[in-house]
């Protein structure tokens, strides 16, 4: 940059190249960051429009009640929030939201990390085809997902049923989705199975990052698959995992689109989570059954939940940090 | 060890995605438009329901109107019904509404008027247009706001749940007449009996009854057309003040004895396995096509059941309603003096047009048309005649027309009460019974009792919040006789 400047300035013409001023070197600088402010006000612009303004604009909502026709005229100060707190469905949608979770994040990362082994060998044939017909789930609309599983599971249900009485496996007729202690768990094994490309496709990205030489050299020493892995494959991927493991979580606490198209929270909310909650409360009910909706409570139920969701997210943070720093200890100690 | 994506690979990759996602959004779209091919009317309005089992008679209705409007084309858009109140809400909310649109059940009819939705048509609608009415069809409250005329009564009121009777299932159970026909159940005992004979008869491989919850609406429609039948006029309705016993102003749930017995049948009917086992993942459209191919022999719905079923070629079913433990119902089923069916919107830039199209709507041709085709009964009791009716089942549907009738208006009562905004209480009667019937609720006298506590508590603030103008004895009609139509009488 400092060169240029000269030469357009017409004084570059022989020697080393003047020092640019303080002032210019200011200019120069603002020129660039001007750059990236443009780059970013694009995104900018839409995160304050769809993110920031609706957080502060339900903030305020939060103290009324309203059916969300009109303005909100109905302040009922933290009636909402009481309201909230003191609903049992609340809590139990958020301990459907958590069970969800805790079971999606772990079962997914172990078989997203082990496919993306097997799909990062040279010698695979059809790689790429494998790779695309992993990740198809992941650009399939959750709503055609969950309309597509709901008819194979109401028309289907009876043969597998069928088959399962057969091999006396049941014995009686399971309705797979219409089932409090069924439904659940088809909506946990459909959404493994609906994003768990993305983490593919991470876990693929990460591995590609690993110095071929790494593993060279371990051959060399004698090392086998299993303490490659354990000493190049996990260490080497640990940035990487650590990353991917906040996005699964996040992903996963936004679960709704699933779970509206599939049981729509219920039988008896027996698989309603905290967004479809949410949604319940925002929208009402049917045109066929008229419930009126109540957006201040749905916004008290939002605020509540990010707040949860930010200590949850603090404390995942210092924990992982925790780890990093132990690990990072007892691997001085080790060397 | 490593191999990278090609930048080839991923283009096709991509483009195989695309393709899928394109697939996707083409599956998940669910509302319809059809407008007039070729059409080079003068004005194009924009027409909103929610019928789609009765799209045959609006796309019939409006290729006459646009034949006898020459200047005047409709642009119809069907929207899923269960999003239809919040697309109308949003609509307006972009300032985009259609002209004309279907009223929808949410928000209240009163705060559409207050919100400035609809524009009044009493510029159309004079006296002498009002005189082609029955009697009370113009009612302050309902139709009618300070004076002003917005909407109007499309069908005369009319059982809203039947129970369906599946002729070839009860025929392969045996259960016939003498002459052959087939054996129409009326009370309990009588649909319990069938319900055995049918399971026994076929080893269990068609279910007695079936229905499908997914919306989780449909499984109340067996304690309302049953309880009905018992003598409670509440029925199990959502939404409003439907649903309450206006004998003594209040939903009595968990006072009423006749909802814990029916619920108890329910359950045991369940227990002994008489219900399609799928009923609560399935939905109503499913139900419908499950029962159209036999694999049950009983389901609870409405008369929207029957153009599906008539365009399938599936005649070979009866109808009977308000099954009763004595064979004689008593209570009926009941609406409100006047009505509602479409509006025109405030915002119509082509009101005349519109207006036009709403009269079309509402003349006593279109009314034949409807209840020729079956899709139901027309305000216009002349075009009701079963005689006139050629289609069996349907012609079943106008004679049970008697089983419906006019019941308490509180708001003409008292005007004040079209203030009222009703506070949403859940869980509702559909999820207490959906709890019960799917073992997560073991008390169900407690949850009865709670769910009638929390509503007319919630009753009680919302006239609360009114104010001095309203009362909670308003909604009380101490000398109603459940089996007659009643007048609601101003002040009284």
């Amino acid at each position: 940059m400092v060169m240029t400047t000269a030469v357009r300035d017409g004084t570059g013409t022989s020697g080393p190249p003047r020092a640019a001023s303080p002032t210019a070197r200011r200019r120069a600088r603002r020129r660039t960051y001007l750059w990236s402010y443009v780059y970013l006000a694009p995104m900018m612009v839409l995160l304050l429009a769809f993110i920031v303004y609706p957080i502060i604009a339900s903030l305020g909502y939060t103290f009324y009640r309203w059916n969300g026709i009109g303005d909100p005229s109905n302040f009922v100060g933290l009636d909402n929030f009481r309201q909230i707190v003191n609903d049992s469905i609340f809590w139990r949608s958020l301990g459907h939201t958590f069970v969800y979770a805790a079971v999606v994040v772990p079962v997914q990362l172990v078989l997203a990390l082990a496919l993306a082994l097997v799909l990062n060998n040279r010698r695979l044939r059809f790689a790429s085809f494998y790779r695309t017909l992993f990740f198809l789930p992941v650009v399939t609309s959750a709503a055609v997902i969950g309309v597509v599983i709901q008819l194979l599971v109401s028309n289907f249900g009876d043969s597998i049923n069928s088959v399962l009485l057969d091999l006396h496996l049941i014995d009686q007729h399971i309705d797979w989705l219409g089932d409090p202690n069924f439904a659940m768990a088809i909506i946990i094994l459909v959404g493994i199975w609906h994003t768990f490309g993305y983490n593919l496709v991470y876990f693929l990205a990460g591995l590609q990052t690993i110095p071929e030489e790494l593993y060279e050299a371990a051959r060399l020493d004698g090392a086998g698959r299993l303490a490659m892995f354990r000493y190049i494959t996990v260490p080497m991927l640990r940035a990487v995992g650590v990353v991917i493991v906040v996005l699964a979580v996040i992903g996963t606490f936004q679960i709704f689109d699933l779970v509206q198209v599939l049981t729509s929270g219920g039988p008896y909310f027996s698989t309603e989570v905290v967004n479809t909650y949410i949604y319940h409360l925002a929208f009402g009910g049917s045109n066929a059954n008229a419930v009126q909706p109540d957006i201040g409570l749905a916004s008290a139920a939002s605020f509540i939940y990010g707040l949860l969701l930010i200590v949850f997210s603090i404390v995942q943070v210092l924990v992982l940090r925790s780890l990093a720093k132990r690990r990072g200890t007892s691997t001085g100690r080790q060397g | 060890m490593s191999s990278s994506i090609s930048r080839r690979s991923l283009l096709r990759g991509a483009a195989a995605l695309a393709g899928a996602s394109a697939v996707g959004s083409a599956l998940s779209s669910c509302s319809s438009d059809s407008d007039n091919p070729g059409s080079k009317a003068a004005v194009t309005i924009t027409y909103w329901d929610w019928y789609a089992s009765q799209a045959g008679w609006v796309d019939n209705e409006i290729k006459l109107f646009q034949q006898a409007n020459n200047g005047i084309a409709v642009k119809k858009t069907t929207q899923v019904s269960d999003k239809y109140a919040d697309l109308v809400s949003l609509a307006y909310r972009s300032n985009n509404p259609p002209d004309i649109l279907m009223v929808p059940k949410n928000p209240p009819l009163t705060q559409q008027v207050s919100q400035d939705w609809l524009l009044p048509v009493d510029k159309w609608a004079t006296k002498s247009w009002q005189s082609r009415f029955p009697q009370n069809s113009f009612v302050e409250g309902v139709d009618v706001f300070d004076g002003k005329v917005y909407t109007a009564p499309f069908a005369a009121p009319a059982p809203s749940l039947q129970l369906y009777i599946h002729h070839g299932v009860f025929k392969d159970a045996g259960l016939t007449n003498p002459d052959g026909s087939v054996l129409l159940p009326k009370t309990w005992d009588d649909v319990s009996r069938a319900a055995e004979a049918i399971t026994s008869k076929s080893g269990g491989k068609v279910s007695a009854f079936g229905f499908g919850n997914s919306t989780n609406t449909s499984l109340a429609w067996w304690l309302d057309l049953f309880v009905r039948g018992a003598g409670s006029p509440g029925g199990a309705a959502v939404g409003g003040i439907d649903g309450m016993d206006y004998r003594v102003g209040k939903w009595t749930f968990g006072t009423d004895r006749n909802y814990l017995d029916v619920i108890n049948l329910l359950m045991e009917w369940k227990n002994k396995g008489w219900f399609y086992p799928n009923s609560m993942s399935i939905n109503d459209e499913q139900a419908r096509a499950f029962f159209e191919r036999g694999r049950f022999g009983m389901t609870i719905g409405g008369v929207w059941n029957q153009p599906e079923w008539t365009k399938h070629k599936f005649t070979d079913y009866s109808l009977v309603t308000l099954p009763s433990p004595s064979g004689t119902p008593k209570a009926l089923f009941y609406g409100p003096p006047g009505g509602k069916f479409v509006a025109v919107s405030s915002k119509s830039k082509h009101a005349d047009e519109a207006w036009a199209w709403f009269d079309w709507l509402y003349s006593r041709e279109a009314g034949k048309r409807w209840v020729e085709q079956g899709q139901g009964l027309s305000v216009y009791q002349e075009n009701n005649d079963p005689k006139g009716v050629t289609f069996a089942p349907f012609a079943q549907y106008v004679a049970l027309a008697g089983t419906a009738v006019v019941g308490p208006q509180p708001t003409i009562r008292n005007p004040e009460l079209t203030k009222l905004e009703l506070a949403a209480v859940k869980p509702d009667i559909n999820d207490v019974l959906a709890g019960v019937y799917t073992g997560q609720i073991k008390d169900v006298q407690g949850a009865l009792t709670s769910l009638t506590d929390k509503m007319n508590q919630a009753l009680a603030d919302a006239v609360k919040a009114v104010g001095a103008g309203a009362s909670l004895t308003d909604f009380a009609f101490a000398d109603w006789d459940l089996t007659k139509a009643y007048t609601t009488k101003p002040g009284a």
